[in-house]
């Protein structure tokens, strides 16, 4: 099973343009330096942007394709996106942050909350439920924003940036994390970031970005780890 | 930074005494009002029923402009914010000139189109029957017409200041737009929504021009506060006074009653 991205995306005179395959189980890192069209990569998997020309398709279903004009809701696409500083809901609590996919899905609170559990424990956030994200510190922000993303049990995990902001000692914990995270994740996994650390600790294939090509692509034992 | 102690001191006087005229300047009318008020007096005036007609009558009407902004004004501010679309600036021109208006025209702009011979308002009349002006609904609609903006441009600010990405977020959790809506969006422009609000309730409660050229003042009709106190100017200055000092004494009340949850608010968190 394959994630294939052959599509280009105008926005403004900006365009995006990519023939990439992802397999599912290899953690992919996409790089490249502000304004390389990282983000809109991934806004385009999301189903936040639509395609301008090509086509997005994921296990033989077609996300996005412009000519044939199938577009799949983001609310019908099994993905799951965690952003820089997480991006948790303000007025709400940490478990209503974390069940939103399921009542969002019309899931009654109660059962939402049961289907919660082995996330909760999972991330040790059993403590943390009825308090609300500005009591919450960088990491632990994080852990609930990966267990918001997983609760809907996605295909794809779309990691955006999300260890920057964080201090380095935090960030260093976080990134175990992540790796944890990401090894018991059996689907497609992909990590924008622009720390070459960050690639190469945890990516086992390295995409680099420029004005919206692709520069390079290939394994991380391969990448020089310059950039 | 906070300013120590001793460089407050160094305050610039000149700067001061400017600003303490204009704190004397709003502040000695009030006082003003108050010397003035025959206190004796004041209870057989307050229980007039033509008073008690006003007050109700403004409460009423101003509280229905402010749903009616609400319901409509909300949506609007989410397509001026959210929706780039052809004639988007138009429309919010449009609600700040409906702001810096007078009054008095707007009321001649909705009698021309409301009225029995205006635009829309012919045809209201000789197919169903219906004659707005100098009805109590013509003053809803003036104070609509005046309050509405204040609604729309501060929820729209509200929008504007948070980050489309927690939308973003929420659709990608299976969110439909209405649902990402009611749960995310609204909740976190509650403060916006709500100074918006007192703004379009407090414009509502003090409209005069458009309401008397639009809707007349007719005692228990049209007649609301404002109206009831200019025409007792002339024929009651004491009445004048007291239903003055009951439009001070309710607006300020609800601005005490709202400080916790908008005043207030700049240095607590989020509402809970």
């Amino acid at each position: 099973m394959t994630l294939d991205t052959r599509f280009a995306l105008t926005r403004g005179t900006f365009e995006l343009n990519v023939d990439l395959s992802f397999n599912e189980g290899e953690v992919v890192a996409v790089m490249g330096p502000n304004g390389s069209g990282k983000s809109t990569f991934l806004h385009a998997i999301a189903g936040l942007l639509p395609v301008t020309t090509g086509s997005l398709v994921l296990d033989n279903q077609t996300l996005d394709e412009a000519t044939r004009e199938v577009f799949i809701d983001p609310t019908q696409r099994p993905v799951g996106i965690v952003v820089q500083g997480g991006l948790l809901f303000e007025t709400m609590t940490i478990l209503e942050n974390i069940i939103f996919g399921l009542r969002a899905r019309k899931i009654k609170r109660t059962d939402a909350t049961h289907q919660a559990q082995p996330l909760i424990n999972q991330f040790g956030l059993a403590e943390l439920l009825e308090r609300h994200p500005r009591e919450l510190s960088g990491g632990q922000a994080q852990r609930v924003a990966i267990a918001r993303a997983l609760i809907t049990a996605p295909k794809v995990l779309l990691l955006d940036e999300p260890m920057s902001g964080l201090d380095t000692t935090t960030r260093q914990l976080v990134r175990a994390e992540f790796r944890e995270v990401l090894a018991g994740f059996a689907g497609y996994r992909i990590l924008v970031t622009h720390d070459v650390d960050d690639a190469l600790s945890m990516a086992d294939r390295i995409i680099e970005l420029d004005q919206g090509r692709v520069i390079w692509d290939g394994p991380t034992s391969e990448h020089r780890g310059k950039i | 930074m906070r300013q120590s102690p001793r460089h407050r001191q160094k305050l610039p006087w000149p700067i001061l005494a400017i600003a303490l005229l204009a704190v004397a300047f709003i502040l000695s009318p009030f006082i003003g009002l108050l010397w003035r008020t025959p206190w004796s007096k004041f209870t057989d005036i307050v229980v007039k029923q033509e008073i008690r007609d006003a007050l109700w009558l403004s409460l009423k009407t101003s509280l229905m402009t402010a749903i009616l902004c609400v319901i409509f004004g909300v949506p609007l501010a989410w397509l001026l914010a959210r929706v780039n679309f052809p004639g988007r600036r138009f429309i919010r021109a449009l609600m700040t000139l409906s702001m810096v208006l007078p009054p008095v025209v707007g009321g001649i702009a909705l009698l021309y189109t409301f009225g029995r011979r205006g635009l829309f308002g012919q045809y209201l009349d000789s197919w169903f029957g219906i004659r707005l002006p100098f009805t109590t609904t013509a003053v809803v609609m003036a104070q609509c017409f005046v309050a509405m903006p204040f609604l729309v441009l501060s929820v729209e600010a509200g929008l504007r200041q948070l980050d489309s990405r927690f939308e973003d977020v929420a659709r990608t959790l299976g969110g439909s737009r209405w649902y990402v809506f009611r749960r995310v969006t609204l909740p976190s422009i509650k403060p916006s929504l709500i100074a918006g609000l007192v703004l379009a309730w407090a414009r509502a409660l003090g409209e005069f021009g458009a309401t008397i050229t639009f809707a007349g003042n007719l005692p228990d009709m049209t007649q609301t506060m404002p109206l009831a106190t200019y025409a007792a100017l002339d024929s009651n200055p004491e009445s004048a006074l007291i239903l003055s000092l009951v439009m001070v004494a309710v607006a300020f009340s609800i601005l005490i009653a709202l400080r916790d949850r908008w005043l207030g608010r700049a240095d607590q968190g989020p509402p809970l």
